[in-house]
């Protein structure tokens, strides 16, 4: 196997990306309408000074959202290059296949329904709603005429995202309250983020990143045919549950903190495997660095692009993940 | 293929005939409803007074003549050409999933539109539909470009392709909007959801205007059409001028899909479900297929309108989100049978 042939460059590509990370992160937390020099930011982090104003808005302000970009980047990288492996299809990521309309379709109504605003019950909504979608989904592509397709799949994804989609919107504009709070958050944004919505889905995405590394070794026998697998004597429905489970995990957390972002967990994962090859054990950790910072990097573009009205990250992701997704409809589907 | 009385035939069957007669009654239902209800209610009795011209007061004339009636022809025009539209669609792609809303196409107006709105406030609004039509023109162009690969356009590639334009396409216009701050947020969900709210005389006279220039020619290309839903062997072998008629009925279909988003915005699976509805009611040749399916259309969309606006009312909801939440199931049922392949 080609991934194993360079398996020393494995810590230094993790070196070299967490450094991007932080980088990226540093970047995103020095630009804004007040801007704070890279120096000085680096003292805010090691040395905090209260009676300095850029110190208190590099923590108390920026700081969140920097690290909520990065945390959601990893989660939905992750999640990407699981369902990529699992479903054996290219498209595969939490939002082309409904999940995460579920999740914020959950959400939408724990909030408008149940006044759940900045609960830690929201993750726990999220998680519901994912897994109610993926039935949807697969129910609906299992009863296509050769619904194992990898099209029949996305489409599905795409018709269950559709409709929860509509219902959202109805919910939101019936709920001015709700709408107000959830509009930016529809289309998938991280401003607003702060340190309490991170702290309740961290365990979440936590306990989901764990799953996903605990099972990389088989993953990448699976991801090359059920037949492989199980020749090889590995319970493929239990990895499959365990990187579903993984899946509905990262997905909750990811849209408990900034709502529904397309096209992160489909870009990445292409990208890691064109670089890194088709060693799960490789892919995951690194997809989750590059996640991060190709999160933290886009939405420091979103904030500063239209400056100074702010572009909603989701619609970033999407200008850069639809034409990937597009390409991969056109090449590999 | 002028006398055979089958699926080409030019005779009217019967059946179709009634079908069309009882769904333009229906039509003429739902307008009275919608201008009878609302949070002003008038009785039929006093809405034909107001439209003959002896108001019961000033009030009832406002509410019929500035809001009720033009956002109900402007539902019922742009129902009408989105169906026609899907109608069209479906038969040149021979793809049962075809529809404007689907393929992007009514995304690609939409940002045409939101574009000019943005970066031209002082535009007049004249310029919208032809700036709507080579935005649709563009966006099926791509479209068409991005599925057909070495291995030829699938139906679900096709759809895909659609999927992820129609992604990429609202992304820009949501960001176009984000900068220009020119409508409250609220409005510019409600118009991008498609929504026939803020209709006025204006939408009415351009919708017209399209719709006297397009229903003569979906006669015309009616008949080119009933051969085109089989393979382009079959439809040569009958003697058809292929590639003319297909531009034809691609260019028709594209007008009609930016004359009606220009008006409220990419409202979807009209075109999707129009079609499919007409010819459960009657299997008829293309020409009275595609009038019962323009009917059909303005039937569905001035109902989504109705319900949206009463439901829940005073809230409004679009008529977009209503046509979504019927037409998905529909979406559903269509890829469960493998409609991708079958005809109306």
């Amino acid at each position: 196997m080609k991934a194993l042939t360079w398996p020393a460059l494995t810590w230094p590509a993790l070196t070299a990306l967490a450094g991007a990370v932080v980088l990226a992160a540093m970047w995103h937390v020095s630009v804004g309408a007040r801007p704070v020099a890279l120096t000085e930011v680096w003292r805010a982090l090691v040395a905090p000074d209260p009676a300095l104003f850029d110190h208190t808005v590099v923590r108390d302000l920026r700081l969140p959202r920097a690290l909520s970009a990065a945390a959601v980047g990893a989660a939905l990288a992750v999640a990407g290059a699981l369902m990529q492996a699992v479903t054996r299809n290219p498209l595969a990521e939490p939002a082309t296949l409904g999940l995460m309309a579920g999740a914020s379709s959950a959400v939408v109504l724990g909030i408008g329904w149940f006044g759940l605003a900045g609960s830690a019950w929201i993750p726990l909504f999220a998680a519901c709603g994912s897994v109610a979608a993926a039935v949807m989904v697969w129910g609906l592509a299992g009863a296509v005429p050769g619904g194992t397709r990898p099209l029949t799949l996305i489409l599905a994804g795409s018709a269950v995202a559709t409709f929860l989609g509509a219902i959202d919107g109805a919910v939101l504009l019936l709920d001015e309250e709700a709408f107000r709070m959830l509009r930016v958050w529809m289309v998938g944004t991280l401003s607003g983020a702060d340190m309490d919505r991170l702290g309740y889905a961290l365990p979440w995405g936590a306990a989901g990143m764990l799953a996903a590394l605990a099972i990389a070794r088989p993953l990448t026998a699976l991801a090359l045919g059920d037949d492989t697998a199980q020749g090889l004597g590995l319970p493929v429905a239990r990895i499959r549950a365990v990187a579903l489970l993984a899946v509905v995990a990262l997905t909750a957390a990811a849209v408990s903190v900034a709502g529904l972002l397309g096209f992160v967990g489909l870009v990445i994962p292409h990208v890691v495997r064109l670089l890194a090859g088709a060693d799960y054990a490789r892919i995951l950790p690194i997809s989750a660095l590059a996640g991060a910072a190709y999160l933290t990097a886009i939405d420091t573009v979103a904030r500063i692009a239209l400056a100074p009205s702010e572009v909603a990250t989701g619609l970033m992701t999407a200008i850069i993940g639809a034409p990937v997704f597009l390409w991969l409809v056109r090449t590999r589907a | 293929m002028t006398t055979t009385a089958g699926p080409f035939g030019t005779r009217l069957s019967r059946r179709g005939v009634t079908a069309l007669v009882g769904l333009a009654l229906l039509c003429m239902g739902v307008l009275a409803l919608s201008l009878m209800t609302g949070s002003y209610g008038l009785p039929l009795t006093q809405v034909w007074a107001t439209l003959t011209g002896t108001p019961p007061e000033e009030m009832a004339a406002t509410v019929v003549f500035q809001f009720r009636l033009p956002r109900t022809l402007v539902a019922l025009a742009c129902g009408a050409m989105l169906a026609l539209s899907g109608a069209v669609l479906q038969g040149l792609t021979r793809n049962g999933l075809a529809d404007p809303a689907l393929l992007g196409i009514s995304q690609g107006a939409a940002l045409a539109v939101v574009t000019l709105i943005v970066l031209f406030p002082q535009a007049p609004h004249g310029l919208r539909p032809p700036l709507a039509f080579a935005g649709s023109l563009i966006a099926a162009g791509l479209v068409q470009g991005l599925a057909s690969g070495a291995r030829g356009a699938g139906p679900l590639r096709l759809v895909l392709a659609g999927v992820g334009l129609s992604a990429f396409l609202s992304a820009l216009t949501s960001t176009l909007l984000t900068h220009g701050n020119l409508q409250d947020a609220q409005s510019a969900l409600g118009w991008l959801s498609g929504s026939v709210n803020t209709a006025g005389w204006d939408e009415v006279r351009n919708l017209g205007l399209v719709a006297l220039l397009l229903i003569p020619a979906t006669v015309a290309l009616a008949r080119p059409l009933g051969p085109l839903r089989f393979a382009p062997e079959v439809a040569q072998g009958l003697g058809l001028s292929l590639p003319r008629s297909r531009v034809g009925a691609a260019l028709l279909a594209v007008a009609a899909a930016a004359a009606a988003t220009a008006a409220a915005g990419p409202l979807g699976f009209v075109g999707l479900i129009a079609p499919h509805m007409a010819a459960r009611l009657a299997r008829t040749g293309p020409g009275l297929h595609l009038a019962l399916t323009a009917v059909m259309g303005a039937l569905v969309v001035a109902s989504a309108d109705l319900i949206g606006r009463t439901l829940f009312a005073p809230a409004q909801l679009p008529a977009g989100l209503v046509t979504a939440v019927i037409g998905v199931p529909v979406f559903a049922l269509l890829l469960i049978r493998g409609g991708t392949n079958s005809q109306p």
